[in-house]
């Protein structure tokens, strides 16, 4: 008896503190996020809102706050006054709900879009694709990382189909990116190489899930910062009661002129003194040998695509600009840029996607960019007006034909010249 | 074969939570034989091969390779010292034979300084098995170890809980404990103990280390990168945030490392004993660290002034005890790795030695009324901790990038 006190006096806590632990995360705890958390969360850009799954279902589904997804990336974080959040809570009937900070392109929006399928289905959404994403290497791991996590990893395992293209190319570029090792890695391994998972890689998957779904049930709603409270309440009440179009883009250009006057640019002053002025001299001519025609970002695009096909989601994609003057100094190759503006627009449209606004001629008005890559002011309110026309509007029901031929080196590497993307648009008819 | 152990999955020691979960259900039938007294040394054996084999498969199968030549060099090495030792004791084979024990290291430490990758003789955890090897074959030098044999070398540098990062034991010291089984009272008095610090280790390691280090320390960095000038506030920020989740996260790997020996019935010692709270530098070496710096203090820094003193090297009591803290420290910098930031810790740490032992001498000869009371120790204490903590920045090697790259 003497020992078996000693051993529970040892064992006791321990054991207490599993069977405490096993009990929170079987429970089955339904955390109802507050309206005001959700607002908090459509703005927040986070890396926690992106990677969990709860706050973001929740909002989505919704139906009386009416969220509307917006993939984009580091632009959603410009929150002037025109920003898309603040104008539609000053004018519209819908709240946008963000996805994306710097880094956040196909493949980690693929994931976030993956993880969300029910909400997504049949609805609409805003996808921004910066032509800046379409580098050599693609995404770069350590940002893909960032915003991927295994909840959202092991959430589209679940329903990987080895015999799917686009599975097996999502399972690839899965290994190149984070390794080859743990339960997601192994598992890509095995739908890479067009195998099913077996039985205790199910149970493996489904125990580590429940696992996740309880942590982010539990502690997402807690970490979300305050972007709503500092940038987009206090400037609804700056916009005019009324909505017109005109006026909006006069008082932005003007505002945007303000703010711009200390460079060459017409780049905001305090992004100027930052982040140009100390390096002024070394970047002249620094993007002279930018290329983004051939990239792996073109197939990490497509499942994207095959994504919203899956879920039979109504789209618009925005191809947004870049700031003339600043390309001109920096020695941006226009030619190859516009070449890749109609390279992504000949791979939407040819699949059916045919809801693009594109942006990309729009880079040198006054007021249209807040910096180098991004738009602000002006641009916002432009953005703003086709979007909303987009949302408000009924839609025609989409009809997409995707095409695998957009997964293949010879697409990620084409050069598109006209005569190219003829050659290539006779081969995906054959 | 190789394909297939490439393929394999590949666990790092102490990496996750679920890890632990496998290890202690894998070591039960350990502690259970323990508390009836019995050592499955077999047993024991099967699960470190298991483990150690989890660490070096996979993608790290070459440091697997690696690390099985490398313990057959080492074992060979001590074995021959070991014999010879018996009926001769040459000083020149002495150091032939410490200089080959040390030479793997020294190839690996230098190869991405003189060829520029890494080399591939090299896996994770070489120095802290060098330091056993060589400790064995002082050991053996010294008289202190009679009787070894291949199996209890291998066993002794293979101790799987202390494998890739210590901490670093002794043969005699982890010899007398093996043979010797704990008594009921005693093996359950290590086992709470390792429990302690097990969850001690969890709290030091998966909370307050990862909120420093994959917090705290990247929102600074990513400020600090920002900035333009020689000096920047957020870079006090770097280093503030860099020494804690230094501190956190290998106090909690040792903890660990202690905690899991205890289970097995090993008393491996200690690594940290609150370094933060030290008064000068000299006790900062004594609190952080313990292993490697013990290590440094029996091996490099006694020895060697044990030897100048014998050849009346120095005329100067204190130039010698300076030199000795010198190259006490700068060896230990270059073993961090060949690179300016590395030395340049050692060195810091060398010199700040050789002041502290100054600063002592002096204040005993001229300052005999300085009052000893809360407010010179908390003085002392800060001066410590800041220049330990800027010392950890250099350490770090965010110069190098802020300032070169």
């Amino acid at each position: 008896m003497h020992n078996g006190r000693k051993l529970w006096s040892i064992f006791g806590p321990v054991i207490l503190a599993f069977v405490l632990v096993l009990v929170l995360f079987s429970l089955p705890i339904e955390n109802k996020h507050s309206l005001k958390t959700e607002k908090q969360a459509a703005v927040s850009l986070s890396p926690v809102v992106f990677k969990n799954q709860s706050i973001k279902k929740q909002a989505l589904s919704d139906k009386k706050a009416n969220f509307v997804p917006f993939f984009g990336s580091s632009e959603l974080r410009r929150m002037d006054r025109y920003h898309p959040s603040v104008m539609a809570a000053r004018y519209h009937n819908y709240t946008p709900f963000l996805f994306g900070s710097r880094g956040t392109q196909s493949l980690p929006q693929f994931f976030n879009i993956n993880s969300m399928e029910n909400q997504m289905t049949d609805q609409k959404a805003v996808y921004i694709i910066s032509p800046q994403w379409f580098t050599k290497q693609g995404v770069m791991a350590p940002a893909f990382k960032y915003y991927n996590g295994s909840y959202a990893n092991l959430t589209w395992l679940q329903k990987a189909n080895p015999k799917s293209p686009y599975d097996r190319y999502t399972a690839r570029r899965l290994i190149a990116l984070i390794g080859k090792d743990g339960t997601v890695g192994a598992a890509a391994r095995k739908i890479a190489d067009g195998e099913s998972l077996n039985g205790w890689d199910r149970l493996v998957i489904s125990t580590r899930i429940n696992i996740l779904q309880h942590e982010d049930a539990l502690f997402s709603a807690f970490q979300i910062n305050q972007n709503y409270q500092k940038y987009i309440l206090p400037n609804i009440k700056k916009l005019p009661k009324k909505y017109n179009y005109q006026a909006l883009y006069q008082d932005a250009v003007k505002t945007g002129d303000h703010d711009t006057t200390n460079n060459r640019f017409r780049v905001k002053n305090s992004f100027y003194t930052k982040r140009i002025k100390p390096h002024e001299k070394h970047l002249a001519g620094s993007q002279k040998h930018i290329n983004y025609t051939k990239s792996p970002e073109y197939g990490d695009l497509e499942v994207v695509l095959n994504q919203f096909k899956n879920t039979n989601s109504n789209v618009l994609f925005v191809i947004p600009p870049v700031n003339a003057k600043w390309e001109k100094f920096t020695g941006m190759d226009m030619d190859m840029y516009y070449r890749t503006v109609d390279k992504i627009k000949f791979q939407l449209k040819e699949q059916g996607f045919n809801n693009v606004l594109d942006l990309s001629h729009d880079g040198g008005k006054t007021s249209f960019m807040e910096d180098t890559i991004h738009i602000g002011w002006a641009g916002w309110v432009k953005f703003d007006q086709a979007t909303n026309n987009f949302i408000s509007k009924k839609q025609p029901t989409p009809h997409y034909q995707l095409n695998d031929r957009f997964l293949s080196p010879e697409w990620r590497n084409l050069n598109p010249t006209p005569a190219n993307l003829q050659k290539f648009k006779e081969q995906l008819n054959k | 074969m190789i394909n297939w152990i490439s393929s394999l999955p590949n666990f790092s020691a102490y990496g996750t939570p679920v890890y632990f979960f496998y290890l202690i259900l894998a070591l039960l039938p350990l502690g259970i034989g323990l508390y009836f007294g019995k050592r499955f040394s077999w047993y024991e054996a099967l699960v470190s091969f298991v483990f150690i084999f989890l660490m070096f498969d996979g993608s790290s199968w070459q440091q697997g390779i690696s690390l099985i030549c490398y313990v057959i060099y080492e074992t060979i090495l001590v074995m021959f010292y070991s014999r010879y030792r018996k009926k001769q004791n040459g000083t020149g084979i002495f150091y032939l034979i410490s200089a080959l024990s040390i030479l793997p290291l020294v190839i690996v430490k230098l190869s991405p300084a003189m060829v520029g990758h890494n080399s591939l003789l090299g896996f994770l955890g070489i120095s802290y098995l060098t330091f056993r090897a060589v400790g064995t074959v002082i050991e053996t030098r010294d008289g202190m170890i009679k009787e070894i044999s291949p199996w209890k070398f291998i066993r002794f540098i293979l101790f799987m809980p202390t494998i890739t990062s210590g901490p670093i034991d002794r043969y005699r010291r982890f010899e007398k404990d093996y043979k010797k089984v704990p008594d009921r009272d005693q093996y359950l008095g290590m086992v709470s103990k390792g429990i302690f610090y097990l969850f001690l280790g969890f709290l030091y390691k998966f909370v307050i280390g990862y909120f420093f280090g994959q917090r705290f320390y990247p929102f600074f960095e990513r400020l600090a990168l920002g900035d333009n000038t020689a000096f920047s506030w957020h870079m006090l920020g770097v280093m503030y945030t860099y020494g804690f989740y230094l501190f956190f996260d290998f106090a909690g790997y040792s903890l660990f490392a202690v905690a899991i020996s205890y289970f097995m019935g090993v008393k491996t010692p200690m690594n940290f004993n609150q370094p933060f709270k030290s008064k000068n530098i000299k006790e900062f070496w004594n609190r952080w660290h313990m292993s490697l710096s013990f290590w440094f203090r029996d091996y490099i820094f006694m020895r060697f002034v044990f030897m100048a003193t014998k050849k009346r090297w120095f005329k100067n009591r204190n130039a010698l005890s300076s030199t000795a803290y010198m190259l006490n420290m700068v060896l230990m910098g270059f073993w961090h790795g060949i690179t300016w930031y590395y030395i340049l810790y050692g060195f810091l740490h060398g010199i700040a030695l050789v002041v502290n032992d100054w600063w002592l001498r002096y204040k005993r000869k001229h300052l005999k009324n300085l009052p000893h009371n809360k407010l010179t120790t908390g003085i002392a204490i800060f001066i410590t901790f800041n220049f330990v903590m800027f010392t950890f920045l250099i350490f770090s090697g965010f110069l190098n990038t802020y300032f070169f790259s």
